[in-house]
């Protein structure tokens, strides 16, 4: 077995593993979290080098609104995070948001294509009912949303308060439906499914949402002064301004109940309290928004319950009950047990229930119903009992998130593009094996903590009496920040080449988070779930026996360099000097722009996703194809990696003594950390190039004279 | 194939690399240079599919250790072969990147009654009665850095019980009995018409 690369003297290997291209990177545990799997581990890198617009490209290739969800996700993915079993997750909606407003999303038009003829009907205007109309548009297909109300968006519109997500927004992304061609009919309730397939629709999309407040079953419920929460946010988010009077009551402890009571809070009320059976850890509500709520000055009574409601003088008398928690039930929440004789009464004005909704169908529509009044349909191809009627969203799930509800407008579309091509179902996407598992104690040990930066909210005493967006954005450096926090789970090394590996430990002994470990039958190994993807294996491996998952990341420093290498020839100044510089951080930006600025001319500067992935090889070849000297910039102490700056200067090292023996000055190779407090990297840049111009100066004479 | 980081894939490269430097800056000539890693150099076997490219070279650097050298020498006879690698001895991996020798192949093994510790190569003077005189807090008079081999071997026989082994007497080793070159023949070996084994 031997293996032979060949090269002429100019050429030189662009990539060692060229013939395995493939993506062998595994699917994060985020991406697998979310609804649409959604690439997150790539625009999450993408953001911490700064390149933004690129970051929403990415977004935007799997979520077709990516505005609402960087404003109301409930992103499961953060929680499926395995940065919070080192300190805390990313922030990865925070930094979703950064990309979509600094990324330009406002400025992507929509467009469409009529391809097809077939028109589709799809029943309620929510996020699944928008994202179906996005993705059949996308396929070509006429499309018609019917909107029972003045305004589109569903839930969007008339479930989530403005501060949580502001209506320009929404307005922006309805609009590029409109000018992708979306056929819109608002205020217009369908009340028969046969009508629309008369009306010449081969495939109606029911997407009803669930408005309909559940009861709690409790003496006095029909009072007025007792409203249901969905009910009270669909008045106020249309305009009307209901009065909840001076004191009111919100029970329940899911999000509804927290908007239903901060949305109380700014029509004016003066006192609001929530009523929850259980305590705060049992809370549904994200835990975020309660924090919001109780500093805007919502007050909680936790283990509360009501149990009759009277009517008297204008106001609502409500007797409730204290609660403890028994034994969990079978969501292993802890199930509320009442304490007998713990009776009280409390005066209040109103009292908005938010305990729960249902969806509510029409008999007329003929359909099969499952579980609470849900659309019983095929969980793979959402159809209904009914040909041509597909359904999803809360009308199938009951009450759930924006993004599993545009995940199911995602799949409605693909599906009913299936049906309508007579097609039997694709799948959605090649399926990539996942990433799953802890990472071990001594790995866990090793990597650096980092908090979680948050983004920024308005101060309480802001927020009171208006719907102003509570949260802010990030600014370029906390967003960065943040990005560059994030593990890459499933891009790491691996040992690609068994054949080539002699089993020499090398990795075992330079990786800074002890991942490799030599397994039962002597075979090393690189285990996936625990690699951090520093790279330094990559680049110390003998053999070459080991690569990063991504083509991209084996590839990346090599062409680089090509390409300044390439440029640095076509120019006209001599000498030139090669930089390999860290990509992450701010100097995607600002700090590497304006220290290439401040530094000589002449100075060519490679961008590299971390300098621990440059190879001795790679300062080698820019001397070859004429540098004069090379400078590897690095991050320092900022970097996100352990030890990368060691072995940076072992790879210096390496290469200063073959220059030495080459007769070459050792100070041609320099090192800098662009991030040490006490020097100016601009001003130590300048140093490096008056010496290497000294050097050029003397071996032009040398060769010369030698001639 | 490499352990001890010199030879593997990289450090062809690396010294292709420094190879085309020198060449850039200042040399003599313009080389063509072609880039080969073979598992082993020992066994003619694993050279065999280079034969072909190997007409067209004017000179063939090993990597591999001065057997490699010779076999690639032997196995291309027309081409000159020259060491790319000072082969220095046989030895154990201290920490990343730093070996100790542990071995001479001195074919007279004494492992078995100095505890797993070769006087040979550890002991500067390499006595098979030792300690001499010289050692002083366990280190050895010649370098006050390396540990006197024949403290170290004391102190192992003595925990595991076995100091009579130390008690004894060895003869001193004829270092002029060594036939070289030496060659061995195992049960399996294909005679290949030698005796010494």
């Amino acid at each position: 077995m031997y293996s032979v690369s060949m090269y002429e003297t100019k050429d030189y290997p662009t990539d060692r593993g060229e013939k395995i291209s493939f993506d062998r990177s595994l699917i994060p545990p985020c991406q697998a979290a979310c609804p649409l799997h959604m690439e997150i581990r790539e625009y999450v890198d993408l953001i911490a080098q700064g390149k933004v617009m690129e970051a929403l490209r990415v977004i935007r290739n799997d979520n077709p609104f990516p505005s609402i969800c960087a404003h109301v996700c409930t992103h499961p993915c953060e929680n499926a995070c395995r940065r919070s079993q080192v300190d805390k997750p990313i922030a990865i909606r925070a930094l979703k948001r950064f990309a979509v407003e600094f990324g330009g999303d406002r400025m992507v038009q929509g467009e469409a294509e009529t391809m097809r003829s077939e028109r589709v009907a799809i029943v309620g205007s929510g996020p699944a009912g928008l994202a179906c109309a996005y993705y059949l548009r996308k396929l070509g297909y006429p499309v018609t949303i019917f909107e029972a109300h003045s305004e589109l968006g569903g839930m969007l519109r008339v479930g989530i308060p403005q501060y949580r997500l502001p209506r320009e927004v929404l307005d922006t992304e309805v609009q590029r439906l409109i000018q992708m061609g979306v056929e819109i009919r608002r205020n217009t309730r369908v009340v028969s499914l046969d009508l629309l397939f008369g009306m010449g629709y081969k495939v109606i999309f029911l997407t009803l949402g669930a408005h309909q407040g559940l009861r709690m079953g409790v003496e006095g419920e029909e009072s007025p002064g007792v409203v249901d929460g969905a009910t009270f946010l669909r008045e106020v988010n249309l305009g009307l301004k209901p009065s909840l009077g001076e004191k009111a009551a919100v029970v329940g402890g899911g999000n509804v109940a927290i908007d239903a009571a901060r949305t109380a809070l700014r029509l004016g009320t003066k006192r609001v309290v929530i009523l929850y059976r259980r305590s705060r850890a049992e809370m549904p509500a994200d835990p975020t928004e309660v924090e919001q709520a109780l500093e805007e000055g919502v007050e909680v009574q936790f283990l509360v319950t009501p149990t009759k409601i009277k009517r008297a003088n204008g106001h609502l008398s409500v007797t409730c009950m204290r609660m403890e928690l028994g034994d969990p039930d079978a969501g292993g929440r802890r199930r509320p047990v009442p304490i007998k004789d713990s009776e009280f009464d409390e005066e209040f004005d109103t009292l908005v229930t938010a305990i729960g909704q249902a969806p509510q169908i029409p008999e007329d529509f003929h359909l099969r119903m499952g579980r609470g009044s849900t659309v019983q349909v095929d969980p793979a191809t959402l159809t209904t009992n009914r040909a041509g009627v597909f359904a999803g969203g809360d009308a199938v799930t009951g009450p759930a998130t924006v993004v599993e509800a545009l995940a199911a407008g995602r799949q409605a579309a693909l599906r009913i593009d299936d049906y309508l091509q007579h097609r039997y179902p694709l799948a959605n996407k090649e399926v990539r094996e996942g990433l799953a598992g802890d990472l071990l104690p001594k790995t866990l040990d090793m990597v650096k903590k980092t908090s979680r930066l948050e983004p920024q909210v308005l101060p309480p005493e802001a927020r009171g009496k208006n719907f102003e967006p509570v949260e802010l954005v990030y600014n370029w450096e906390a967003a960065i920040n943040e990005a560059r926090r994030c593990l890459r789970c499933g891009v790491g090394a691996e040992i690609l080449f068994q054949d080539k590996c002699a089993t020499c430990l090398t990795c075992l002994r330079v990786c800074p988070y002890n991942v490799p470990y030599l397994d039962e039958g002597g075979v090393i190994q690189i285990p996936a779930d625990q690699c951090q993807a520093c790279g330094i294996c990559v680049t110390q491996c003998p053999a070459g026996a080991i690569v990063l998952r991504k083509p991209y990341d084996r590839r990346h420093v090599a062409s680089e360099l090509d390409h300044a290498l390439r440029s640095a020839a076509e120019s006209k100044f001599k000498p030139f000097i090669i930089g390999f510089c860290c990509q992450y951080g701010l100097f995607g930006t600002g700090a590497l722009a304006s220290l290439w600025r401040r530094a000589k001319a002449g100075i060519w500067i490679v961008p590299v996703l971390c300098v621990a992935k440059v190879e001795a090889e790679h300062i080698l070849r820019a001397f070859e194809m004429g540098a004069e000297g090379v400078f590897i910039a690095g991050c320092g102490e900022q970097c996100a990696r352990e030890k990368t700056a060691f072995w940076v200067s072992q790879q210096v090292e390496k290469v200063r003594k073959v220059l030495v023996q080459l007769g070459l000055a050792s100070e041609r190779v320099q090192m800098f950390n662009l991030y040490a407090g006490d020097e100016d990297p601009a001003h130590a840049l300048d140093e490096f190039t008056e010496k290497i111009g000294g050097l050029y100066l003397a071996s032009v004479i040398k060769q010369e004279v030698k001639s | 194939m490499t352990v001890c980081g010199a030879g593997g894939e990289r450090e062809v490269s690396f010294l292709h690399g420094a190879l085309r430097v020198a060449q850039v800056k200042g040399g003599d000539g313009v080389h063509a240079f072609l880039e080969y890693t073979v598992k082993r150099q020992c066994d003619r076997e694993f050279l065999d599919p280079l034969g072909d490219r190997v007409s067209e070279v004017d000179a063939i650097l090993s990597l591999g250790c001065g057997v490699g050298v010779q076999v690639v020498a032997e196995r291309f006879p027309d081409v000159p072969a020259l060491p790319g690698v000072n082969t220095s001895f046989m030895g154990a991996t201290e920490q990343g990147g730093v070996w100790d020798e542990r071995c001479a192949a001195c074919g007279d093994c004494r492992l078995a009654e100095t505890a797993g510790i070769c006087p040979i190569t550890r002991c500067t003077k390499g006595i098979l009665n030792g300690p001499c005189a010289g050692t002083k807090n366990g280190k050895c008079e010649a370098n006050k850095d390396i540990d006197c081999a024949w403290v170290l071997i004391y102190k192992r026989l003595e925990s595991l019980g076995q100091l009579d082994k130390i008690r004894r007497y060895y003869p001193p080793r004829n270092f002029r009995t060594i036939p070289r070159p030496r060659r061995l023949a195992g049960i399996t070996s294909i005679d290949l018409g030698g005796s010494n084994g």
